[in-house]
């Protein structure tokens, strides 16, 4: 079974230079974070770390897209799963308070990002301010060809 | 930037690293009551911390009242300054804490609840809040106040079903792109093969 990260520490150190070498610059660090760039998925931290609804691989993208939907509107926290496995729990997008009651969240849900922000890491948990989302490609992870929906009952039966 | 630069950066990088995975996980499930439902890496925790802003903790900006109930909230732990993000609450319909971490703003708390989550390195999982308290108290609060605060804060979305057929914002996206996210076109193609 594939491991859920919040980190690894190589990967950490890694990916941390590799954001400090790819940061545009324009976005000053804030005391105790760096400016970063992550290019992942959003996802629904709470599925994909407690594997409630199953395996890693089907709790995102297309397959998990009304179940991650329904848990932002839920006030679970949302997080960008970078390219190399690690979650970042997102702390505000564009400005945005995470559980302010409008759209931003939910129209990003499960899509293929890329993200500039600050990054902070605290006690082995790591988190992301967005700035800005620089790209968007929509969710390109159309995994409900392998997994159908997760949860099952995510599409209503017809009555 | 220059060699000196990145060099600096990077012992930077380390520094954190090593203080971020330096930790060893402590036992806190002494004297739980927690329920448990075999989620990955769950560990019983029963433990004081003070209720906090998680991104006023880290950053330093701090809205009135936590955030008033926009923000992800957590506990900075007694035992060894931890900061625990509270990612859900103790019911079963996707809702997650800050409604019942948010009356007790910066106030010192007892939780019980369970720590999710399958690294064995990191000194604070994320955490399903079921029963809090103020310090020291002898009752219990089950961790259940997000069904009516949606209801307060969705007025006039009451009708049959659970709240995530209903919710506004929800059924906003899922009217324009369907239930995978891809486009009413395929959904409809898709829900015709599968269902």
């Amino acid at each position: 079974m594939k491991m859920r990260r919040l980190r690894t520490p190589a990967a950490t150190v890694l990916a941390s230079l590799a954001c400090f070498i790819v940061a545009a610059g324009r976005l000053s660090a804030a005391p105790g974070a760096q400016v970063v760039e992550i290019k992942g998925e959003i996802i629904d931290t709470w599925c994909y770390l407690s594997g409630v609804m199953g395996g890693p691989d089907a709790v995102v993208g297309s397959a998990h897209h009304t179940c991650a939907l329904w848990c932002a509107a839920g006030g679970i926290p949302v997080g960008v799963k970078a390219e190399d496995g690690t979650v970042y729990m997102v702390l505000k997008v564009k400005g945005e308070d995470p559980l302010a009651q409008t759209d931003t969240i939910m129209e990003l849900q499960s899509d293929s990002i890329v993200a500039k922000g600050q990054h902070y890491v605290r006690d082995g948990v790591n988190y992301l301010v967005v700035a800005d989302v620089i790209s968007n490609e929509g969710i390109t992870n159309r995994n409900h060809e392998d997994f159908g929906v997760v949860p099952g009952f995510a599409i209503p039966e017809k009555k | 930037m220059t060699i000196k630069h990145i060099l600096q950066l990077a012992a930077v990088a380390s520094s954190v690293a090593v203080f971020a995975h330096g930790g060893v996980a402590e036992d806190f499930s002494n004297g739980s009551n927690a329920s448990t439902f075999g989620l990955s890496g769950e560990q019983k925790a029963t433990f004081s911390g003070k209720v906090v802003d998680i991104l006023c903790e880290l950053s330093g900006d701090c809205p009135e009242n936590c955030g008033d109930g926009k923000r992800n909230l957590g506990i900075v732990r007694d035992a060894d300054n931890a900061l625990v993000m509270v990612s859900k609450n103790a019911q079963f319909e996707f809702n997650g804490g800050t409604d019942d971490l948010l009356p007790y703003c910066n106030k010192a708390v007892d939780v019980d609840g369970l720590l999710i989550g399958e690294d064995p390195g990191v000194k604070a999982k994320v955490y399903m809040l079921q029963l809090i308290r103020h310090k020291g108290e002898t009752e219990w609060s089950k961790a259940e106040r997000w069904g009516e605060a949606w209801k307060k804060r969705n007025p006039g979305a009451d009708g049959e079903g659970p709240w995530y057929r209903r919710d506004r914002r929800v059924t906003k996206q899922i009217d324009k792109e369907g239930y995978l996210g891809l486009g009413l076109e395929i959904d409809k193609k898709w829900i015709a093969e599968n269902q």
